[in-house]
């Protein structure tokens, strides 16, 4: 369920600076939403996926 | 030192500095002209001029022509209608068909040492591997060439290239001119090609189509062996054939498709006012940043190798076997990239293309000022100038000049260059250490923070001076960056990072994941600890050296 959560997170980032091209008319506009969608996707991966797969991480085995 | 010794010293000490102490004649002016004539109006060429051009006589060619003098003239000039001989028309179609040869051979020798990076990925990668994977690491970097290449003939190239439309260096690539369509924001952009499957399809069994393959081709391979590096060690090989496969065959193209196939990434300037759209001269996004947000995806994966961290996640270092392999394999990278950047002009003739200078120069500068970078770094943090991340350097200072190569200036190059050898530390250091992702070589922070960099570079950086046929990605003028006044370049450019990040991440994610799900990724912990050259490929790389090192080791 997190891996899903994640991914999706991760794909909503790229949906947020696409979406910025039709949202914000501005070049200062459009940069604030590009860059909240990179900050979103780069929570999905290091903040949901990543610490997913380390919570079951062979050095956490013994 | 024997006096003959000392006195050849002094001589060639003295002759070297000579010339710096005494003064320079200055060149002679010119001599004063007078006002020229208005000059006369030029008589127009005919057919009767071309037939009294001077062609060397059967009798002079027969005795040798060791000053060259007489190969090449008029008599070697194709002639369509003998009984007219020489015409206008055959001198144009010559001039053309010179022009179309020469681009030919540019790109396809260019091709051709972008190809031989694979050996350098090969030995680099296998040498930042411990021995007892030698045979696995080697033979992964191997076969990923094959294994692509039938990926990218059967689907990945029409994917990347199939509407990509005409290509004026290659005389027309006409046959590839199918581009998908959706109609978003009220704009028609391009997702994918759909000519050009096997090269037979619709037409694209011919020769500029042919260029184009082999040089894309090997642009894809080199993405695709980047994943292998972070995956070492651990990869079941048979998901390495499958996960390099679905690779070669879509996520590249994909991408590669909408930055330089006619995609909506390339279009954002003449769709939506941004710049000249994402402008990614040879690849540092296209290549790779794809290469390193999936080598991310497969490190997060297959996880760290069993030693890599404590109970308490602290990080141990884990050595290669041979260094020498590694520099010598960064070296061989550092040549096949004087193929990967100024041959991404496509050409040698017109259209611009005499940037190639420039290009090549901004590769090799920013080459060293990376290397550079990474050992300050390391020599003041941790007092010694590391081999591994110097050579790390070095590429990180070539990942990240690879799209602005063609745009931007050589100072640019050099601190985009130094940014790079930093940045690569950095990176390596938080994968290793906040991440817990077990990066074997360094791949990730390589070509996945400075491919990102890369392409950000350019929107900071271009310098509008580029002229590659008077527009880039359909619009006029010059890619130009923040610093030079366009704004604009910089979003186009940061579009194609959230789509490197949001998107290619999460494609290569979900095939990986389902490969992982079906036959697994990673082998098991006996065969990890044993090494993967018996388990997995049934010879070991190295047998004798292997067996020494453990008998020492029991010593």
């Amino acid at each position: 369920m997190i891996i899903l959560i994640g991914l999706l997170v991760t794909l909503l980032g790229f949906v947020i600076s696409v979406l910025s091209l039709t949202l914000a008319s501005s070049v200062g506009g459009r940069l604030v939403l590009v860059l909240l969608g990179i900050a979103v996707s780069l929570f999905g991966i290091m903040g949901l996926l990543n610490k997913h797969y380390l919570k079951n991480a062979i050095w956490k085995k013994g | 030192m024997t006096t003959t010794k000392r006195l050849l010293l002094v001589l060639t000490v003295v002759l070297c500095i000579a010339p710096l102490g005494f003064p320079q004649t200055p060149a002679a002016p010119a001599a004063a002209t007078p006002a020229a004539a208005p000059a006369p109006t030029p008589k127009p060429i005919t057919d009767a001029d071309l037939a009294n051009a001077p062609v060397p006589s059967a009798d002079g060619r027969a005795k040798g022509d060791p000053d060259g003098s007489l190969t090449g003239t008029a008599s070697d000039v194709t002639v369509s209608d003998p009984k007219k001989g020489l015409t206008i028309g055959d001198l144009a179609n010559q001039v053309g068909q010179n022009k179309i040869a020469i681009n030919f051979v540019w790109t396809l020798v260019t091709g051709f040492l972008v190809m031989f990076m694979q050996a350098g990925f090969a030995i680099v990668e296998t040498g930042l591997c411990r021995a007892k994977n030698a045979n696995h690491t080697m033979m992964m970097n191997f076969m990923v060439y094959g294994v692509g290449m039938l990926a990218y003939w059967l689907i990945g190239f029409a994917i990347q290239e199939g509407g990509v439309g005409a290509v004026a260096n290659l005389g027309g690539t006409a046959p590839l001119s199918a581009e998908q369509m959706i109609h978003v924001f009220g704009k028609d952009v391009g997702i994918w090609g759909k000519n050009g499957f096997l090269l037979m399809h619709h037409g694209t069994y011919d020769v500029s189509v042919m260029v184009m393959f082999l040089f894309q081709m090997v642009f894809m391979d080199t993405a695709l062996t980047i994943v292998t590096g972070t995956a070492a060690e651990r990869w079941k090989y048979a998901a390495f054939v499958v996960s390099s496969f679905l690779m070669g065959a879509f996520t590249y193209p994909l991408f590669a498709n909408w930055a330089w196939g006619g995609g909506w990434l390339a279009t954002l300037g003449a769709n939506f006012g941004l710049g000249h759209g994402y402008s990614d001269f040879a690849g540092s996004g296209v290549v790779h940043a794809v290469g390193g947000m999936t080598a991310l995806a497969m490190g997060i994966i297959v996880g760290p190798r069993i030693g890599k961290y404590t109970r308490d996640g602290k990080p141990n270092a884990i050595p290669g076997h041979d260094i020498v392999l590694v520099l010598l394999g960064c070296f061989i990278l550092a040549f096949g990239w004087f193929g990967f950047n100024p041959g991404s002009t496509l050409g040698a003739s017109a259209n611009g293309n005499l940037r190639i200078s420039s290009v090549a120069v901004n590769t090799m500068l920013a080459g060293m000022a990376g290397s550079f970078g990474a050992m300050l770094y390391m020599w003041i943090r941790y007092r010694k100038p590391d081999a591994s991340m110097t050579g790390n350097g070095l590429l990180a200072g070539l990942v990240a000049i690879t799209a602005p190569s063609g745009f931007v200036n050589p100072v640019a190059a050099v601190i985009i260059g130094v940014i790079a050898g930093v940045l690569v530390c950095l990176s390596v250091e938080f994968i290793d250490r906040v991440l817990k992702v077990d990066d074997p070589v360094g791949a990730i922070s390589v070509h996945g923070a400075n491919g990102l960099w890369g392409v950000i570079s350019v929107g900071l950086y271009a310098d509008g001076t580029s002229n590659y046929g008077g527009s880039w990605n359909g619009v006029a003028g010059s890619v130009t960056g923040l610093f030079y006044g366009d704004a604009g370049q910089l979003v186009a450019q940061l579009v194609g990072v959230a789509t490197l990040i949001g998107f290619v991440f999460s494609l290569s994610f979900i095939f990986n994941a389902l490969i992982d799900w079906f036959v697994g990724q990673r082998v098991s912990a006996k065969a990890e600890l044993e090494g993967l050259d018996i388990p997995e490929m049934g010879a070991l790389g190295y047998p004798e050296f292997v067996i020494h090192a453990e008998a020492a080791s029991v010593e």
